[in-house]
């Protein structure tokens, strides 16, 4: 055998060895893909449980009567946008307003970032506060008690 | 232990795998190739194949430890971020080791002028690895990149007032080197770690304010008549909401005017435009804001001679080159030089390639080890191998942006959905540039080019986008 057909074999075999890693890594992500399809499909289809509400106490310039329930969920977003879980169509809510969500027993607040911010009882949620029943929510203009 | 083996990062390694082989093959090819054309220079035509003239290990010792250095950088992980992404490494490494083997088989090259390029490459690499990891351990609060949002730009503008302050000082605008800081032996290229302070501030920036973006017409620009249900009786867009634009363009400009970074520009803009878009979800932004960079462009073009050549070179037909006159040949042999002897050693390569370490555009192309790599690539890999390259560049990119949209947090979405717009955007540009589809622009080909900032940078970048996907991995786990 010459050398030349040595090197063609060679230079063939890191071709082919190239796309046989394109392959692998194709396959790797559509099975990616696949696994985090139905966990998604489930987390939207089988209803997610309702651990608590929040009660409207006082809705501020906005269109809501007070004593409108909103049911929560273990993670729950608040905000004008068509992705969050509780929309308020006003102005003074933010696209992604808030977020609130059940971790390890006890439930947490924090900002999503919005202009009128996010309080708990009247402080500031800029990081993630912790939240307790009957505590009052301030998201924007408009006042939540966070109840079971 | 047996804890280890449980959460062991066993897909990347199992991906790692075929790279590995790869890496391997290509080293032991090199010294074969140079024996083969130094065979060829003295002998007959045909060359006998024997097991003796098989390099020994010791020419593979460099690659052995790269991978040596990627087994370590999965086993680390697997103990400290098992969670993080398994995918973006093996690509990435892939990418960097095809980098050095193009580094050594090009320093065999009398006319790159660096005997240890490949040596050089692989220290670089295995620094920007070690970066990596640290980036990866030093990000514990991502809130910590948010908050200091100012000090990042400010630290990207002093970054580009050294670097205009050192083009000034220097006055050669044709010299490659006018945009590198010298410190020692160092040659820093500032703009490589610009570009990841730009889309830190500007995530930062616009995940704070993308309200107020979003909900202003562009076009308007900062008057905006009151609307009905409004707290206030009527709300101007805060001026500070158009700072950035205003920031960005002259930034921008003062690349493209004062120091001729003609690519620079471009990446930054583009960056601008792809995250500004991703966070406003509004194509009049995007529509304004291309005009702009067009009437700008055109400005440049008209006042700049060196925009003017760098265009008068992309209409320079090289297929048709038995019918070129005199002008186009001295053009040809001068200011496109570079550009034309790319696409001849494109087209040398063919389908398959001629192999690696045969191939001769190492001789022709100039700066070919950074700036025009991808024909180094192509002749050598041929069609196939460029098309693999491509693919590696839209999974990496794929991936980037898969991170990008697993991320809960708006500034972690808008971050790694712009960092992964360099790579996208720089390769975009590069490749395009060697091809002759735009101007040449002398930036790096992310992991493939040397240079030490580059492959830094590109790995400060991974790490950040790896540290993104472990976050969204703990937050899955936490609602699990």
């Amino acid at each position: 055998m010459s050398l030349d057909v040595f090197l063609l074999i060679l230079r063939l075999l890191l071709i082919v060895l190239l796309y046989l890693f394109l392959m692998q890594v194709v396959i790797a992500i559509t099975r990616d893909l696949r696994k985090a399809a139905p966990a998604g499909e489930a987390g939207a289809g089988s209803a997610a449980p309702v651990l608590g509400h929040l009660v409207v106490v006082d809705s501020g310039p906005s269109q809501i009567a007070p004593g409108t329930r909103f049911e929560l969920l273990p993670q729950t977003s608040i905000g004008r946008g068509p992705t969050n879980t509780i929309q308020i169509p006003e102005n003074f809510i933010s696209g992604e307003h808030a977020r609130i969500w059940f971790k390890n027993g006890s439930w947490y607040v924090q900002d999503a970032g919005s202009t009128n911010g996010t309080y708990l009882n009247r402080q500031p949620a800029r990081d993630a506060l912790q939240a307790r029943i009957g505590d009052i929510i301030q998201v924007g203009f408009i006042y939540f008690k966070l109840a079971q | 232990m047996k804890n280890i083996l449980q959460r062991y990062r066993w897909k990347e390694l199992g991906l790692f795998i075929i790279p590995f082989m790869i890496l391997l093959l290509g080293m032991m090819q090199l010294p074969l190739a140079r024996y083969y054309v130094s065979q060829i220079n003295t002998n007959q035509q045909s060359i006998p194949f024997s097991t003796s003239i098989l390099p020994g290990i010791s020419s593979l010792i460099p690659i052995i430890g790269l991978i040596v250095a990627l087994a370590l950088v999965n086993l680390l992980f697997s103990i400290f971020y098992p969670k993080a992404d398994q995918i973006l490494l093996p690509l990435v490494g892939l990418m960097s080791g095809i980098g050095v083997l193009m580094a050594t088989r090009l320093q065999a090259v009398p006319q790159v002028r660096d005997p240890i390029l490949g040596t050089r490459q692989l220290v670089w690499v295995i620094i920007g690895l070690f970066i990596c990891i640290v980036t990866l351990f030093g990000l514990r609060n991502m809130g910590w990149l948010r908050r200091y949002k100012y000090t990042w730009a400010a630290l990207g503008i002093l970054l580009v007032g050294l670097t205009l302050f050192n083009a000034l000082r220097v006055k050669n605008f044709n010299s490659p080197t006018h945009d590198q800081l010298n410190f020692g032996p160092l040659n820093l290229q500032p703009s490589e770690l610009l570009k990841i302070f730009i889309v830190i501030f500007f995530a930062a920036y616009l995940n704070e304010n993308i309200d107020a973006i979003a909900e202003s017409n562009f076009l308007l620009g900062p008057f905006r008549l009151p609307l009905f249900g409004q707290v206030g009786p009527f709300r101007l867009p805060p001026l500070r909401q158009l700072g950035p634009l205003a920031l960005m363009l002259a930034l921008s400009l003062v690349l493209f005017l004062g120091i001729r970074e003609l690519g620079l520009a471009l990446l930054i803009y583009g960056i601008f435009l792809a995250m500004l878009y991703l966070g406003s979800g509004k194509l009049s932004y995007i529509f304004v804001s291309l005009l702009a960079f067009f009437a700008l462009g055109f400005i440049g073009y008209k006042l700049f001679g060196y925009v003017q050549a760098r265009f008068a070179a992309v209409s320079i037909d090289v297929v048709n080159w038995q019918n070129w006159g005199p002008a186009t040949v001295t053009f040809a042999q001068g200011q496109a030089y570079q550009i034309v002897q790319g696409l001849i050693a494109l087209s040398s390569g063919g389908i398959l390639g001629t192999g690696l370490g045969l191939g001769h555009a190492g001789q022709f192309v100039p700066v070919i080890q950074s700036d025009m790599i991808f024909t180094q690539i192509g002749e050598e890999l041929g069609l196939a191998g460029l098309f693999a390259i491509l693919s590696l560049y839209l999974l990496i990119i794929y991936r980037g942006y898969r991170i990008a949209i697993e991320a809960s947090d708006g500034f972690n979405q808008l971050l790694a959905a712009g960092l992964t717009s360099i790579f996208a955007i720089q390769a975009l540009v590069i490749i395009a540039g060697n091809m002759k589809f735009i101007p040449l622009t002398g930036l790096p080909l992310p992991f493939l080019s040397y240079g030490g900032s580059s492959i830094i940078a590109n790995y400060i970048i991974v790490g950040i986008l790896l540290r993104i996907s472990h976050i969204n991995a703990m937050e899955r786990e936490g609602l699990a």
